[in-house]
């Protein structure tokens, strides 16, 4: 009998072609130059005692759990109601870029946020009355001292740190004429006599 | 009804989709500018809100830090 042929010898295991090395991961994009973080350390408080004390019960007030801190996304509000306007970025840069998560979940003793308001009171760039009206006069097609309510909705929802429809709302409520234009001299005085 | 009487319509509504390819959305000066009528806008809001005739709506905004996280960003 012919000897039984053995059975081919399994071919010998290919070797595992190596996969294609995984195309390295696209680099992220890079996020938007972040502000480099402030040195918070290094502002010399100049506040009254007196002023000391005011900002501390505003501040109290924000402290809805009662560990004498307030989170990062109720920062920006506490220094609106001191009577400052901070944009967003200037906010985000004083608390060192912090992801999305960080703002919501993530405290401000009180110590750590008196040298916030002073890096925001200090800030160079405030803007004034003539600063609004010639930023709006950009859009006084007619130079008559009004714009189309319709194209400042569009402005504030589409260009810079854009607001949201229930804000364009609140803030233009009563504003626009029966026309739907605004008197934005009127309109800045307004804003700025709160 | 003679057809010659039907009236043309009013052609004085503003062009919006002109207004609309005229934003600038890329030139950094006027986002710069907007972002500065913005945070005016919004410390005026939020001092509105916060007048003690508007207690309730105070409140909402010690209150509303919670949800805008991402907002923020």
């Amino acid at each position: 009998m012919a000897p039984k042929k053995d059975p081919k010898a399994a071919a010998p295991a290919k070797k595992a072609e190596p996969a294609p090395a995984p195309a390295p991961a696209p680099e992220p994009a890079p996020a938007p130059a972040a502000a480099p973080a402030v040195d918070l350390s290094a502002v010399k408080i100049e506040f009254s005692a007196d002023q000391v004390e005011d900002y501390r019960e505003a501040f109290g007030l924000f402290d809805r759990v009662g560990d004498n801190k307030v989170a990062y996304n109720q920062i920006a509000d506490i220094m609106r109601a001191l009577g400052q306007n901070p944009t967003n970025k200037e906010v985000s840069k004083l608390l060192g870029n912090p992801s999305a998560d960080d703002m919501a979940n993530k405290r401000v003793e009180f110590e750590q946020f008196l040298p916030m308001l002073q890096t925001i009171i200090n800030s160079p760039n405030k803007a004034g009355f003539e600063d609004y009206v010639e930023g709006l006069r950009v859009f006084d097609k007619e130079g008559n001292g009004t714009v189309m309510g319709a194209e400042l909705r569009i402005v504030l929802s589409t260009l810079g740190e854009k607001m949201t429809e229930a804000e364009i709302d609140a803030l233009m409520a009563g504003q626009e004429d029966e026309n739907g234009c605004v008197n934005y001299e009127a309109f800045v005085k307004h804003i700025m006599s709160v | 009804v003679d057809c010659s009487t039907i009236l043309q319509e009013d052609c004085s509504r503003p062009q919006e989709e002109e207004d609309i390819m005229d934003i600038p959305l890329d030139d950094p000066e006027a986002n710069r500018a907007a972002a500065k009528i913005q945070a005016g806008f919004r410390g005026h809001m939020t001092r509105k809100k916060m007048k003690p005739e508007d207690k309730a709506e105070g409140e909402e905004v010690i209150k509303e830090g919670k949800g805008r996280g991402k907002e923020l960003i």
